[in-house]
């Protein structure tokens, strides 16, 4: 991808639609690891995903934390895909139970054209509504960067995000951010390697050792399943870097693509 | 939020920065299925729009795995689609909805 001489414009409606769904859809958010692209995003294909993940690590407070995900999304048109999600999860620790932790409602917007400029420019939002008592709702939006450079995919995820309601904890924003570097050469399955961190409050940020951050590799793949859409994949191990960090973190995510 | 900015200001800065572009827009036409032309000439080493006009009455995405694009392409309506700078070669793309018939190539030259 690469500059041209036009302008960024302003996507019709946009601003119209993110607040449409800020008032009307007060929702919730939870971590699920997978990187997400301002470009994935198709007229009037309906999408069904699932997110995993879970943790393993010698110390019993530490191991044991799941996360699975089902999720619902529509392209509505070239620029907005709305999804809806249910998060189920265990917390990490002893005598720690699966439950469903929340219902989510995301956003992501595609700012540009891929391949316009320089870099392909997206904005996702989401609204995480707890359904667990005493647990915090919470809201997290950031910019989605992505940039082709020959046969590699690079995607940049930042993302701040603010506990809501009478049950939050330690008020202000949190800073996170995920990294992909992806290799495409084959479609079935490339390799890619994986970034996620999350800093903490931002004012003042954690000692690094404190933060949470995981890096390994991935596979992520497709295939074409004829008049049933496609299915895309993706699988990984990532390892903890920091000490606040589970020694390994196993990620996958399926998602089935169709379009009536 | 600083962080935001900055990255934004910097796409924003390096917009009028980067390789040459085609002056011509190369075009494709899906009808009954299939692309018009199945070979298409696209120049080398400089940015390019092709546009990729849907003439059936069905929707068809466009995509290419060696292109890095997967974009849908609505009945009756024409779209862009932003490639380049491609290494001379040739570059395989089909309808996903119709890869059955939709098959094509683009020869960077």
């Amino acid at each position: 991808m690469s500059m041209t001489t036009t302008v960024l414009r302003p996507r019709t409606g946009l601003f119209s639609a993110i607040a449409l769904a800020v008032f009307l859809l007060p929702l919730a958010a939870r971590a699920d690891f997978h990187i997400r692209s301002p470009d994935e995003i198709d007229q009037g294909e309906y999408e069904l995903e699932h997110n995993g993940s879970a943790t393993t690590d010698r110390n019993p407070a530490k191991g044991g934390e799941t996360s699975y995900t089902a999720e619902f999304g529509y392209g509505v048109n070239s620029w907005w895909h709305p999804e809806l999600e249910l998060a189920i999860g265990r917390n990490a620790g002893l005598g720690e139970s699966t439950k469903v932790q929340g219902i989510v409602f995301e956003d992501t917007f595609m700012l540009t054209e891929p391949g316009e400029y320089w870099a392909d420019l997206g904005l996702y939002w989401e609204y995480a509504y707890a359904t667990l008592r005493g647990t915090p709702d919470d809201t997290l939006f950031g910019p989605l960067i992505q940039k082709d450079i020959g046969h590699t995919t690079h995607t940049l995820n930042l993302f701040l995000s603010k506990e809501i309601g009478p049950n939050q904890g330690v008020p202000g924003l949190d800073f996170s951010y995920a990294w992909q570097s992806r290799w495409n050469v084959f479609q079935l399955a490339s390799p890619a390697v994986e970034i996620y961190g999350d800093a903490g409050r931002t004012s003042p940020f954690a000692r690094f050792q404190n933060q949470q951050l995981i890096a390994g590799p991935v596979v992520v793949g497709s295939v074409a399943l004829g008049t049933l859409g496609k299915l895309k994949y993706e699988a990984g191990y990532l390892f903890g870097v920091t000490r606040a960090t589970a020694s390994g973190t196993v990620r996958w995510r399926l998602e089935w693509e169709m379009h009536f | 939020m600083r962080i935001f900015i900055l990255a934004a200001a910097l796409l924003l800065l390096a917009g009028p920065v980067g390789p040459a572009r085609a002056q011509d827009q190369p075009h494709l036409t899906i009808k009954n299925h299939r692309f018009q032309p199945e070979r298409l000439e696209v120049p080398a080493g400089v940015k390019f729009k092709l546009m990729v006009k849907n003439e059936d009455d069905t929707a068809e995405e466009f995509e290419s795995f060696e292109l890095n694009r997967e974009k849908v392409v609505p009945p009756g309506q024409e779209i862009p689609v932003f490639l380049g700078p491609l290494d001379k070669g040739e570059y395989k793309f089909f309808g996903d909805f119709h890869q059955d018939t939709a098959q094509g190539v683009l020869i960077a030259k």
